[in-house]
């Protein structure tokens, strides 16, 4: 029984946002013509029936992340919705040059700061000590040389799309950004649960990660690892929330997955202990973050790391992607800073704009922020996994004046930024679409160049209302489709 | 592959063996004692509980003397099956052989893994105190059958690659040093048994009453059950079967085949030939306690040569490098 043509979209309301699929007119947008009409052959009983062979999917493959601090059995899945974003060609060149641009200017900068002559702090384009009293600048790594610059092997670009649709920047992402597996994980879910649908588009494909990866790390290994360098994943092991990701990432590429333990450094060489005996190592993708990667140079308690790490590195015996010290671009005042880095080390106008964003330490920046404080949203420097923010419109009383007190008493450790009213895109919930703000974290790999993932990861915040997007924090997926240069819908039988 | 999962496999193979071969025993023990006059019920646990090495830990979880556990064999079957504190119980063996296979989930096949986690889930999902009490029978059965499961769908979906070959070697050790302990421990008792009553016992506990059966008819010489679970080169559970199963896998692990046979083989090939050309007379000569104890310690010494050449790889060198880093120059 083939219920109202248009039952998913009944009631549909764009609200007062820039909607994905539907233009202001109420028009489908180009990239989405051929998928709402598909939907529109689709029941609600159908589309549910898909959810639950989803489900049955990501269960039986154990796709999940662990919750902390959360009693009931820690691993959950993170929801995929059956709705893909489609990015169309043109969209996506500009998200990409723009991705291009931004990693290689951070990368220059970090290079710059860590290992050159520092011009961007000697020409004032980022402030010293706005740098050296970053929380993740870390000293230890001066003078530590990164092959092909290449501090950020992977980064994870957050970016957001404003009420005009005009994408911008949230954040960098330049430690060690997850979520890649669920790109890779959500297509697979997507060609079996929704095949049709998919075959009517040319969509590019995200298969390659592995291998993107793989010779991006090989790349930057010393240049005496000889033609076929020996690269592991170091995972902090099997309680860490992205431990599924760290043993996904290392079957994708056919290389071993290893702990701390399993390394071992004898004269600034790093050996894994194999059961033929100590193998050399030249790279490490390592999803250890820095204070506990060497108990020598950082937390002397860290059982997660390698004692003498650091001075491997230091001998140009082994590389670490990403490298010690990026932290520091992910300071969030020092983020303000990145089109004036990108103006200055490659002498081009930023593709992508950040947000805008206000530094308190500023003292007329400060006052304004202090008296819009219900209005703007406001975030500690150092946080990741949207924690410890302020969100002024959503915000009691009290939290506002509690966040008066801390950015006074700390005008460095905080920024406040515009709301940004994010883009929604229907999302099925229960019977219907509703509305839901969504992001994207496109993946940049660099090892010579850097090239970026098609698409990437779509996060949408399933509860009504929210701007909060983590998986953490009640977030869910969504496939991101990528179309083909041509960009219409192929014909194809049974399509 | 890498020393610390092959490691964890070594013990999978072993604590899977014991969770199956303590259950084996203590079913036995228990129905065989139904029909046996009570004088014979604590003898019977007190020898059980030195096969499985779980003597002294009872004595001091039961808090008793010898004298009271005569009159405790719930106790001690509680103390073999059911006992979270005991390490070596047939439920800590269970969850140690998970922990162990969840730790080298990437190497296992799926359904290998599926197969373990089962095991442990049905365990913690009975109510063990009771069916121990009342109707062990079914429990044992379980215990058996699920073990067995394991590892017939390895052979079934696994690439003989080294994880294979470690976890085979960890049971093949495992059973070689259990059935030595069993032998060693009774042997005074089988000579001793002119009605030929304690044999059958024993051979089932350890699955092999048919197989003794079918080699050496109605035989009643203890003899022939010393040649069957010691030096038979076709029986699975024999000892000279089961270290030549342990050097069949470690002649495929490590280095193997790149040049001299590595510590541990060379040692396992020792005490391999201790057995293989003797006869169950000879052995008698040389006094069997004697040669299974020394058998045992021969055994274990395998393991740590194995873990030695394997597990453990510490750098030739001094770590003198370390903590050579400065932080100058960027601030």
């Amino acid at each position: 029984m083939v219920l109202g043509m248009t039952d998913l979209f009944e009631g549909y309301d764009r609200g007062d946002f820039f909607d994905e699929v539907f233009a202001g007119d109420g028009a489908v947008r180009p990239g989405y013509r051929a998928l709402v009409e598909r939907l529109r052959d689709v029941t609600p009983e159908d589309l549910q029936r898909r959810e639950r062979v989803r489900d049955g999917i990501f269960h039986a493959q154990g796709i999940t992340f662990t919750v902390y601090g959360d009693d009931e059995g820690t691993e959950r899945t993170f929801p995929m919705d059956l709705l893909p974003r489609v990015i169309t060609a043109d969209e996506w060149d500009v998200i990409e040059r723009g991705v291009v641009q931004r990693v290689t200017a951070l990368n220059r900068f970090l290079s710059d700061l860590y290992s050159g002559e520092q011009t961007a702090l000697r020409d004032g384009v980022v402030p010293r000590w706005l740098v050296t009293s970053a929380d993740d600048f870390v000293r230890q790594a001066a003078g530590i040389e990164v092959p092909h610059d290449a501090h950020c092997v992977v980064a994870g670009v957050d970016l957001v799309r404003d009420q005009q649709g005009t994408y911008r920047v949230l954040e960098d992402n330049l430690r060690s950004p997850s979520g890649v597996s669920y790109v890779l994980e959500n297509r697979l879910a997507m060609m079996r649960v929704l095949p049709k649908a998919f075959a009517r588009h040319r969509v590019r494909p995200v298969d390659g990660y592995g291998r993107m990866l793989l010779r991006a790390l090989r790349q930057v290994a010393p240049p005496a690892a000889g033609e076929t360098p020996r690269a592991v994943v170091l995972s902090p092991g099997a309680y860490n929330s992205a431990y599924f990701e760290h043993a996904f990432l290392a079957r994708q590429m056919g290389i071993e997955l290893v702990e701390g333990r399993d390394l071992v450094v004898d004269d600034q060489v790093v050996y894994l202990r194999s059961t033929r005996g100590l193998e050399r190592v030249d790279v490490i993708y390592r999803r250890i973050d820095d204070e506990f990667l060497d108990p020598v140079v950082f937390r002397p308690d860290s059982a997660l790391g390698v004692p003498g790490l650091v001075s491997a590195v230091r001998a140009g015996n082994v590389t670490l992607a990403n490298a010690i010290g990026n932290g520091v671009a992910d300071d969030k005042a020092v983020y303000a800073f990145v089109p004036a880095m990108i103006r200055h080390y490659l002498n081009e106008e930023p593709i992508l704009p950040n947000v805008e964003t206000y530094l308190l330490w500023d003292d007329e920046q400060r006052r304004m922020v202090l008296d819009r404080l219900d209005e703007l949203v406001v975030k500690p420097v150092a946080e990741s996994g949207g924690y410890g923010m302020l969100i002024g419109p959503a915000a009691s009383d009290e939290e506002v004046e509690e966040f008066r007190r801390r950015v006074t008493a700390d005008p460095r450790g905080y920024i406040a930024q515009e709301v940004v009213r994010l883009s929604r895109h229907p999302t099925l919930t229960g019977e219907r679409l509703a509305g839901r703000h969504v992001d994207l974290r496109p993946f940049a790999v660099t090892g010579e160049t850097t090239e970026v993932l098609p698409g990437g990861l779509t996060r949408v915040a399933l509860r009504e209302g929210s701007l909060v997007v983590n998986s953490s924090q009640g977030g869910g997926s969504k496939d991101t489709w990528v179309l083909d240069e041509d960009g219409v819908p192929a014909t194809r039988n049974g399509a | 592959m890498l020393a610390r999962l092959a490691e964890n496999l070594f013990w999978a193979g072993r604590y899977l063996v014991r969770a199956e071969d303590s259950a084996r025993m203590v079913d036995v023990t228990w129905h065989m004692l139904l029909e046996s006059p009570s004088t014979e019920t604590s003898r019977a646990w007190e020898d059980l509980l030195e096969v499985l090495q779980q003597g002294e830990g009872f004595e001091q979880w039961a808090g008793g003397d010898d004298d009271l556990m005569a009159v405790r064999p719930d106790d001690v079957v509680r103390w073999l099956v059911s006992e979270r504190s005991n390490g070596g119980s047939v439920l800590a063996s269970v969850g140690m052989a998970r922990e162990n296979a969840r730790s080298v989930r990437e190497l296992l096949s799926s359904e290998v893994w599926e197969a373990v986690n089962d095991l442990h889930l049905t365990l913690h999902r009975r109510d063990l105190p009771h069916e121990l009490g009342d109707q062990p029978y079914d429990l044992f059965r379980t215990v058996k059958l699920h073990c067995q499961t394991v590892m017939g769908v390895a052979l079934e979906t696994m690439p003989r690659d080294e994880a294979f070959r470690f976890l085979l070697l960890g049971r093949a050790l495992e059973r070689a040093e259990m059935t030595c302990r069993l032998v060693s421990v009774r042997w005074e008792d089988l000579l001793a048994d002119r009605a030929f009553q304690l044999a059958p016992t024993l051979l089932r506990s350890v699955g092999s009453l048919e197989a003794f059966r079918k080699r050496h008819r109605a035989s009643a010489n203890p003899i022939d059950v010393l040649q069957l679970l010691v030096l038979d080169r076709d029986l699975p559970r024999s000892v000279l079967f089961q270290l030549e199963a342990a050097g069949a896998q470690l002649a495929r692990v490590g280095r193997a085949g790149r040049g001299p046979e590595g510590p541990s083989a060379r040692r396992l090939g020792r005490a391999h030939a201790a057995l293989r050309y003797r006869d169950a007379a000879e052995l008698v000569e040389l006094g069997v306690e004697d040669v299974l104890e020394r058998m045992q310690v021969e055994v274990r010494e395998v393991t740590e040569a194995i873990g030695e050449e394997f597990f453990t790889h510490a750098p030739t060198g001094a770590l003198h490098a370390v903590g050579a880093v400065g932080g100058e120059g960027a601030s």
